[in-house]
């Protein structure tokens, strides 16, 4: 039989098994590790890159919103402020008016105050002036005669004169 | 693309089926021989036998090389395929190993230990397909071994030749002879514990065989023609052990081979002095260069 015995050294042989696992090495390497490696790094620069520009985004929303924030917080006074002229407005307008309208109540108060006085006065006079004449007409009828009407009239003035002071 | 390279990983070990069909004259299985011999190239030192060791581990090789093109063809950063994963995972697996059993500075042994087990354990599964498994070649495995030794020494060696002479010289000087012994040792035992245990599995199954097939010979002997000769005993016992001695005991011997040249290589390196001498070397050149530099300066 053609056949190697079970052990025999053999000097190639050793040397191209030797070689054929250098062989192998270098092909691991260059067909296997290097371009799985390559991917790999590759993977991990897209992976770096997406996270930076997460990173950026998202540092990019928080400004926004911090200014969001503050004019959100200065539109706040604003509306505040605005609120407060326009009621501190409202409330000057409402005194003016309440004054205005005190004003009027008091003016009508007293013209017709002023009205009843007058009317008072005047319906006095009418009195008086009746009394006289009917008084006068009364005396003439009585005395039947002509009674001087100046002298009458100043009595009769002094008569209710005297009644009102009483 | 990736059939047809799948295609080409396959028929490197279809053709070792072929040329052993061809060219072996057949067994009845209970033969212990080596590795079958074609032909012999005429060299000093007793010739170079091209057996069917030599074409095996050629024929995984060739394999191993179109498998990597498969698993690496068309490498993607996202959606990867079943491939690239499986690409991956093998590549950081053996990183993974690498840098836990040898450290960081020892990276680079990344391809080599994938080398030492993706030869080791598929040139032992190739008895899987019946062919004849290169490991259970002692020169196969030696050529290994002998590559282990080179770069163990060629790493003790970095720090320098006086530290590695010195390095046989501990703990205690009288022991060198001890120690270098043990050098020589490393290499021979290593190919020895792999070849020995991948042909022992193989001697084991054939014993076994043939004691089935007596006993079967034994127990149906009287059946009448064909039948008292089958060997019916054969059937499912030798296929069981052969999970065993060819499955299980390939891949432990790929895994202890690479792991102990993992352990001797990053062992014999004497780190402290390897980064001592680096330190001095720079500060050397330096110095050099700053002279250099006055004297341009003059």
């Amino acid at each position: 039989m053609n056949n190697l015995d079970i052990i025999s050294v053999n000097i190639w042989q050793i040397l191209i098994s030797l070689c054929n696992l250098v062989i192998l090495f270098l092909i691991f390497k260059k067909f296997l590790f290097a371009p799985v490696k390559k991917i790999l790094a590759k993977r991990q620069a897209e992976v770096a890159s997406v996270y930076d520009e997460a990173q950026k985004e998202h540092d990019d929303a928080m400004e926004l919103k911090s200014s969001w924030d503050e004019k959100m917080r200065t539109a706040d006074e604003e509306a505040d402020r605005i609120v407060k002229e326009a009621v501190e407005k409202a409330e000057n307008r409402n005194e003016v008016l309440l004054y205005e309208s005190r004003e009027k109540a008091e003016s009508i108060l007293r013209k017709a105050k002023a009205e009843a006085e007058r009317t008072k006065a005047d319906a006095e006079e009418e009195i008086r002036k009746e009394i006289v004449d009917v008084s006068s007409a009364l005396s003439e009828r009585v005395l039947g005669r002509e009674i001087n009407m100046e002298d009458h009239r100043n009595l009769i003035d002094s008569f209710i004169d005297n009644l009102e002071d009483k | 693309m990736t059939v047809l390279l799948l295609i080409l990983a396959i028929l490197p070990i279809i053709a070792g089926i072929v040329i052993k069909v061809m060219f072996v004259p057949a067994s009845n299985g209970i033969d212990i021989t080596g590795a079958h011999i074609f032909f012999t190239i005429d060299l000093p030192f007793g010739g170079l036998p091209i057996s069917e060791s030599q074409i095996n581990s050629w024929l995984v090789i060739l394999s191993l090389f179109f498998f990597c093109l498969f698993l690496t063809y068309g490498l993607k950063t996202k959606d990867m395929s079943k491939r690239q994963i499986v690409a991956e995972w093998i590549v950081e697996k053996v990183e993974g190993l690498v840098r836990s059993n040898m450290g960081e500075f020892f990276m680079g042994f990344g391809p080599f230990i994938c080398a030492i087990l993706g030869l080791s354990a598929c040139s032992s599964l190739l008895t899987l397909v019946g062919l004849f498994p290169p490991t259970s070649d002692i020169n196969i495995v030696g050529g290994w071994a002998m590559m282990t030794f080179i770069l163990i020494t060629y790493y003790k060696f970095k720090a320098g030749p006086l530290i590695y002479l010195k390095s046989f010289g501990e703990p205690v000087p009288f022991l060198a002879p001890l120690n270098i012994i043990s050098e020589v040792a490393t290499p021979i035992s290593m190919a020895f514990r792999h070849y020995g245990n991948v042909l022992s599995g193989s001697i084991i199954s054939v014993l076994i065989a043939a004691l089935l097939t007596t006993l079967s010979q034994l127990i149906f002997g009287k059946l009448p023609g064909f039948l008292g000769e089958f060997p019916f005993l054969r059937i499912g016992l030798p296929a069981i052990l052969s999970v065993y001695f060819d499955l299980f005991s390939g891949g432990l011997q790929a895994f202890i081979f690479s792991m102990l040249t993992m352990l001797y290589v990053s062992g014999g390196f004497p780190e402290d002095e390897y980064f001592k001498r680096k330190r001095l070397k720079e500060a050397k050149k330096q110095n050099k260069q700053a002279i250099e530099n006055t004297n341009g300066g003059i």
